[in-house]
């Protein structure tokens, strides 16, 4: 009895360093799934000295030992695997055998089996994929009491003279099996309770991180300004309950949510020395109001005490930060200074995706441009010539044509970039096509087969306008005998299908782009559509080509 | 009287250049071309002294028409354009005629003036393509652009010039010399040049040699061109 009082207590020693040391980083390493060799030589560390203590203070018994040292080898090998409970095993068994006694070569051997077999069962578990059994305190209960059942056997096989050793394992066999069991039990239990908190921990840090990203998104994506400052302030307030929340451009407040809004002014300069040198160093500055006093600039009596200060980013340049504050009586929690961390990338990314798209919508706007700059010098001053010469023959005409010209002139400078109908796209190529035919009177034929209910459709302003100067200036007007270009429209299973096709069938695949032309008029049916929809090509040479686009036909379906 | 050809594929643009050359005793606008492949023909056949040129037109450009002809017939040319910077810089530097649509009379004047003065063709080595990509052909009396890298072989008999692909037989109005000055295609006999590509064995004989084609035709070789054909393909 008073063998198991004795041992009881010391595996109660234990416990108690164990359930500190479960209040450091260090602990985490015994929680996780898959330790990695750095981890494994500390586990062997630990679980190493846990044996040898174990053997140094147990309790001399006949010329033996009475120990808590199987505890050590089998949470070392569950914990670490076969080899390093081997390892372990092996460790704690030869400082065993080198107190000697008539029990040391059995002792040696048994504690390096527990080891092994603790290794064995855990490598077992985790390749069944039954590793949550390896931290189930009853388990690991069992495990340790057949271990140490093992042990007795090993000693009683071993052990010379039988008889003794018979007596041995008699006295102490029932506190060994009982207190190892128990203690292996106890520690796995802490290591659970640990990894349940971590667990929970993290999952709420995500959840917590992962609802201000959704929240954000977008706001940001005009850029930083009071307005989708104070937004974003908002959120990160409501979400991280800090006590306020500040956000602020290079040089000034942008916006402020919560305690202290009625001297913290949006508008006002920066005063903070703080964020100052967190705009200047671009680093993350933090007063925790402790050792590194923290005080208001702005008022005496304002009841901010901490403040974490991070710099916003739109590439490598400091654009402003965002501000965490805390009250003077409480604790500026350290779950939220790294969360502030996060929230600070976060929104230099959403700037920075905003100004990205801003750029591309700037860069297709600059492209269309030069597409509409682009009316054909050789059109023009060809057409010019045509009406020349007509003037001179056939005044009425050449006033018809001169209109056309000012026509498609017009809408060509008018460079809008948004919707027009489809019959206002039409319009502006018919007036193109009046003068392509005025140029080539013998050569080019025009058939427009566009159903009526079709020309109220929005589409991108210039998507057939580039489409059929393509088909004049590459395909009619290069075919020696002229040809027909055939515009047509039809609905198509909830689509619509425009198409342009011409019979010269000149069509040259490019070698790694399209034009620029094409290529814009697809990229800008994607951008009001979707990727499904576009433009693509069909060619048979020297017989057609066919450029098609397809797009929703939703404004039709409201109007039926 | 200079005679003349107007070549250009807006019929308004030469009915109009008519009209003016109409004003001048001197010209006889003998033919009108609505292409750069009709206006090869017609060069060849009638051999105007004076073309007047338009640059952009289908499949063969106005550039490209001048490096088929055979300098044996080059005319007179004074292009003309709408509107092309490139071109109008090359005139400028090699002091080419040329004139600006729509055209004015006085300018018209000026150059018939130079041209009257001096009708000699002009060198135009320069600004012409050296490579010809592409031959203008009939098959029968529909016309056909055959790119050069398709010809296997090209040959003239008394019907004039043939040029034959692995699918189609056609005739062209380019000479033999323009076509070995201005292709890849090798001589291999007085009347025919072949494509070196095109060639699947060379069959020495007594009195020269043969080649086979890909698509299996034979053409004869003559002594006189078989060293060099030899000498193609790196045999000395």
């Amino acid at each position: 009895m008073a063998l198991i009082l004795h041992l009881l207590q010391q595996m109660c020693v234990y416990l108690v360093i164990v359930y500190m040391v479960s209040k450091t980083p260090l602990f985490k390493i015994f929680t996780e799934d898959a330790p990695r060799l750095p981890h494994k030589v500390l586990i062997y560390l630990v679980f190493s000295g846990f044996c040898v203590i174990a053997t140094t203070f147990g309790e001399q018994v006949d010329g033996a030992i009475a120990n808590t040292r199987a505890m050590g080898a089998v949470l070392g090998g569950l914990l670490g695997g076969p080899v390093t409970g081997f390892l372990i095993g092996l460790t704690g068994g030869l400082h065993r055998y080198g107190f000697g006694g008539f029990t040391d070569l059995a002792c040696a051997i048994s504690t390096t089996s527990e080891g092994l077999l603790a290794g064995m069962t855990a490598f077992y578990l985790r390749t069944h994929n039954k590793r949550a059994l390896l931290f189930r305190p009853m388990f690991v209960f069992g495990l340790t009491f057949v271990a140490e059942v093992v042990q007795m056997l090993i000693i009683l096989i071993v052990a010379r003279p039988f008889d003794q050793a018979l007596a041995l394992v008699e006295q102490i066999a029932p506190p060994m099996l009982l207190v190892n069991s128990l203690g292996a039990a106890f520690f796995m239990s802490i290591v659970r309770d640990q990894k349940t908190m971590f667990d929970k921990l993290s999952s709420a840090f995500s959840s917590q991180a992962l609802k201000i990203a959704e929240r954000c998104v977008g706001v940001l994506a005009k850029g930083l300004n009071e307005v989708s400052g104070s937004k974003v302030a908002q959120i990160v307030k409501d979400e991280t309950n800090v006590g306020a929340v500040a956000i602020t451009d290079r040089t000034k407040l942008l916006a402020f949510i919560g305690i202290g809004s009625d001297h913290h002014k949006p508008g006002t300069e920066i005063s903070s020395r703080l964020t100052l040198d967190a705009i200047e160093q671009n680093k993350v500055m933090y007063a925790d109001g402790v050792e590194e006093p923290y005080g208001c600039s702005l008022s005496p009596t304002c009841k901010l005490g901490s403040c974490l200060v991070i710099p916003l980013h739109s590439d490598t340049e400091v654009i402003g930060t965002i501000k965490l504050y805390e009250q003077k009586n409480k604790l500026f929690l350290n779950i939220n200074r790294t969360l502030g961390e996060g929230i600070a990338k976060l929104l230099s990314n959403q700037i920075l995706y905003g100004e990205l798209e801003e750029k591309q919508s700037l860069l297709t706007r600059a492209e269309l441009k030069l597409l509409q700059a682009q009316v054909n010098p050789h059109f023009l001053f060809n057409t010019l010539n045509t009406i020349a010469i007509i003037t001179k023959r056939d005044a009425e005409k050449a006033r018809e044509l001169l209109l056309q010209l000012s026509k498609f002139l017009r809408i060509n400078l008018k460079r809008t970039s948004g919707l027009v109908t489809l019959g206002e796209e039409l319009d502006h190529v018919d007036a193109y096509l009046a003068i392509e035919k005025a140029r080539f009177p013998d050569k080019l034929a025009v058939e427009v087969d566009v159903p009526t209910e079709l020309l109220s459709l929005k589409i991108p302003a210039f998507t057939l306008q580039p489409l059929i100067e393509n088909a004049i200036k590459h395909g009619i007007s290069q075919s020696v005998e002229g040809g027909r270009v055939r515009i047509s429209g039809a609905l198509l299973d909830g689509q619509v299908e425009l198409q342009v096709e011409d019979d010269a069938g000149l069509y040259i695949p490019p070698k790694n782009r399209e034009g620029l032309g094409v290529t814009l008029v697809d990229k800008r049916l994607k951008k009001q559509w979707g990727k499904e929809f576009g433009l693509h090509i069909e060619w048979e040479e020297e017989a057609f080509t066919r450029v098609s686009i397809h797009l929703p036909a939703p404004v039709l379906e409201a109007a039926q | 009287m200079i005679s003349c050809l107007i070549v250009d594929d807006e019929p308004y643009a030469r009915e109009e250049l008519k009209d003016l050359l109409s004003k001048a005793d001197d010209i006889e606008v003998t033919g009108e071309c609505s292409n750069a492949i009709d206006a090869l023909g017609f060069i060849n056949k009638h051999k105007p002294q004076l073309v007047f040129l338009d640059i952009q037109m289908p499949r063969i450009s106005g550039m490209e028409m001048i490096g088929m002809l055979d300098p044996e017939t080059m005319p007179r040319i004074v292009f003309s354009t709408a509107y092309d910077e490139y071109a109008i810089k090359a005139f400028e530097h090699h002091a080419f005629d040329y004139l600006l649509k729509p055209i004015e009379e006085e300018r018209l004047a000026k150059t018939l003036g130079r041209v009257r003065s001096d009708l000699r063709p002009q060198l135009m080595e320069e600004i012409i393509p050296q490579e010809l990509q592409h031959l203008p052909c009939y098959l029968g009396n529909k016309l056909k652009v055959v790119p050069v890298h398709a010809v296997e072989y090209v040959f003239s008999d008394l019907s004039g010039i043939h040029v034959a692909t692995a699918e189609c037989y056609v005739h062209t109005h380019l000479t033999l010399k323009v076509l070995e000055q201005r292709t890849s295609l090798a001589r291999c006999h007085r009347q025919y040049l072949v494509s070196p590509d095109a060639i699947s064995e060379i069959a020495l004989q007594e009195t020269g040699a043969e080649v086979v084609t890909h698509s299996g035709t034979k053409i004869p070789v003559s002594r006189r061109y078989l060293k060099s054909l030899k000498q193609h393909f790196g045999y000395s």
